[in-house]
């Protein structure tokens, strides 16, 4: 399969609510295989965005587009598309197999040949055996799987999935994550993924789009994402960012001239800084891990500044510490892996911070 | 709770409520016209002789199929009308809803006064049909609230699910709402069947000369021989309405454990 070629195509994609306007021109690609997903916060038209896909949603202007061919008066249960629903919308009064063989009934194939399908493709959610149990029985993991098998089968050219690891417990979350990238894999559908948790997100997605009130305010894959955000806003999203005040001395040859508080004056890539220009105070980014703690005798490999650690919060592998560092108002925080024979630091020391501009990210 | 009072009248409530249903079997095979104690002996003539009764019969005849209509035309109705309650939002909502919920609290006189008026007045002969149409009327709202329950608590991804598995509107609604609603409409389908099954008011009014099982009784009343076999008639619908509850639930309780639904209450 071209992974290139477009599945999904959004066109200035807008949808009101009577007064309330929740999609507020959506333009997008999602690619052929690839798995997407729609990350932002409650309220922001991410399920809306999705049903607009799957078709339970009309829009009010703009168009969808699914595998090059407008969606506009093709009705949910004629698109390519499957969904798998937050509350897994499984069937309470049949079975496992009828659950998963729904999608069958209008197909034209053998009992024998649809049963045959059925075991597939619990087999391939690892339900084996559980066709004939009754499916309000099941637990929340199984009843995920069981949608997931139902949604499957009819082969879609695209699966949806409203947060559907969110009604499950931390364990049994990310272990459903590391199989549904497997599974995608495996099917190579393109799978679009609505999800509020930035990790999520960053596990499992080739891309996400993150979506503010309606709009999508950046679309990447997960490194850019990361290490790249394009506004405060999303810097603050996704992640932990330490944003510190800056001036922008100078620009010139693809290089910026930065000044910052306590950091002294340095210069960074023109990459480095996110996109338009809005004016009035810039501020620049870290994130936590690009700040480092030195010990005794060790040198920076860039810059270092000092500072003294106002809080430390241990968390097993990692320690975090809030550090005010000479001449910047705010603490900012660093977190550091915990390595065996170097001790966690006690609040009120003082201690030198290793930084590098090319690690930060500028926001004007 | 352990107060002996509050057990007294427990027991007083039970008695006042149930020791005159149990007066009518005893009654009904006793040899005698009066309703009194000494009993006097056991006889089966009462029962013959209200299966004899052809009037009787007619009554019977024409409630059932009285009560049958209502019970089968207000559910649909109500299925129609708490459907939309639950799924839709449209102007005038509240309003619509308040309206139709209205007979609730109207007092029946009114209504059966009322809609002799207008059929007489539009020239509709009065027969069980006009019966049909007054109780539909008083047993909708009853449906509907029973029925809005029923559909409120189902999920509306379910009915989505099955669409977007390549379902039509309708057959989303055969294979996934209505079995799943199916002990809201028993329920439903019971109460406007006991509704109609009693009313008098409307029967009395709309009824023309075709007796319901309520208007033959009254009118019997009259008569202190006919008593005893009224009494025969009694325990023989108090039988069918056991039995009937007694399927009512059976099925639905059978609809609760099929979807791992919470039981919410019935009736028995
Ligand atoms: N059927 C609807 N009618 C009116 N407003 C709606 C409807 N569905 C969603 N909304 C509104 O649209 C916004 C986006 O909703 P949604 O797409 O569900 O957000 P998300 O999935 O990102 O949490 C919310 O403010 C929500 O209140
Ligand atoms: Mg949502």
């Amino acid at each position: 399969m071209n992974t290139r070629a477009p599945m999904i195509e959004f066109q200035d994609v807008h949808k009101y609510y009577g007064e309330y306007h929740a999609l507020r021109g959506i333009t997008a690609t999602i690619r052929a295989g690839e798995f997407f997903s729609l990350l932002g916060p409650s309220g922001c038209g991410k399920t809306t965005l999705l049903r607009t896909i799957a078709g339970f949603e009309g829009i009010s202007s703009g168009a969808v587009l699914i595998d090059g061919k407008s969606m506009e008066n093709v009705p949910a249960n004629k698109r390519p598309t499957n969904m798998v629903f937050q509350s897994y919308a499984i069937f309470p009064h049949l079975t496992v197999a009828q659950n998963v063989g729904f999608g069958l009934r209008r197909d034209a194939r053998s009992k024998a040949e649809k049963d045959k399908l059925v075991e597939e493709a619990l087999e391939m959610v690892g339900l084996k055996g559980y066709g004939p149990r009754a499916a309000h029985a099941m637990s929340g993991g199984q009843r995920q799987r069981v949608a997931l098998a139902r949604a499957l089968i009819l082969k879609p050219k695209v699966l949806l999935l409203d947060e559907p690891l969110s009604a499950l417990d931390k364990k049994i979350r990310e272990q459903m994550q590391v199989e549904l990238i497997k599974l995608q894999r495996e099917v190579g559908i393109t799978f679009v993924l609505v999800t509020h948790d930035q990790e999520e997100a960053l596990v499992m997605s080739d891309r996400i789009a993150v979506m503010f009130e309606g709009e999508i305010a950046q679309l990447a894959d997960p490194e850019t994402l990361y290490r790249r955000p394009n506004s405060r806003r999303v810097a603050d999203f996704i992640g932990v960012m330490n944003f510190l005040p800056a001036s922008v001395t100078g620009e010139a040859n693809g290089h910026i001239q930065v000044e910052a508080a306590g950091l002294g004056a340095f210069e960074i890539e023109a990459a480095q800084a996110s996109a338009a220009p809005a004016g009035g105070q810039a501020s620049i980014g870290f994130r936590p891990e690009t700040l480092t703690i030195l010990y005794e005798g060790q040198t920076p490999l860039d810059r270092e500044t000092p500072g003294t650690i106002e809080e430390v919060v241990y968390y097993g592998d990692m320690t975090y510490y809030d550090v005010k560092l000479d001449g910047v108002d705010v603490p900012v925080r660093i977190s550091m892996r915990n390595v065996f024979g170097r001790p966690v630091l006690d609040i009120g020391t003082r201690t030198r911070v290793a930084w590098s501009p090319g690690a930060l990210v500028l926001f004007r | 709770m352990k107060l002996p009072s509050l057990r007294i009248y427990a027991f007083a409530y039970l008695a006042f409520l149930y020791a005159p249903i149990l007066l009518l079997p005893i009654f009904a095979f006793n040899d005698g016209t009066i309703i009194a104690f000494p009993l006097k002996g056991f006889t089966l003539d009462w029962f013959s002789q209200m299966f004899a009764n052809d009037t009787l019969g007619r009554a019977v005849r024409n409630s059932m199929i009285i009560a049958g209509s209502t019970a089968v035309l207000a559910t649909a109705f109500g299925i129609f009308a708490a459907r939309a309650g639950t799924r839709f939002s449209f102007p005038g909502k509240g309003p619509i809803m308040g309206l139709i919920m209205l007979p609730l609290v109207l007092p029946e006189i009114m209504i059966g006064g009322s809609l002799l008026l207008v059929l007489l007045a539009i020239g509709i002969e009065l027969s069980i049909l006009t019966v049909i149409l007054g109780h539909v009327l008083i047993a909708t709202p009853y449906t509907i609230a029973i029925l809005n329950t029923a559909f409120a608590s189902l999920d509306r991804s379910l009915e989505e699910a099955a669409y977007d598995l390549g379902e039509g509107k309708l057959s989303t609604f055969r294979l996934i709402t209505l079995p799943l609603v199916l002990p809201g409409i028993i329920s439903s389908m019971l109460i406007a069947f006991t509704i109609s099954l009693d009313e008098f008011i409307i029967a009395f009014f709309l009824a023309g000369n075709e007796p319901t099982l309520p208007t033959y009784i009254f009118s019997q009343l009259r008569f202190p021989k006919q008593i005893p076999m009224i009494m025969a008639l009694g325990t023989c619908l108090v039988l069918l309405s056991i039995i009937l509850l007694t399927i009512a639930e059976y099925v639905r309780r059978r609809g609760l454990k099929k979807t791992g639904a919470k039981d919410t209450g019935g009736f028995l």
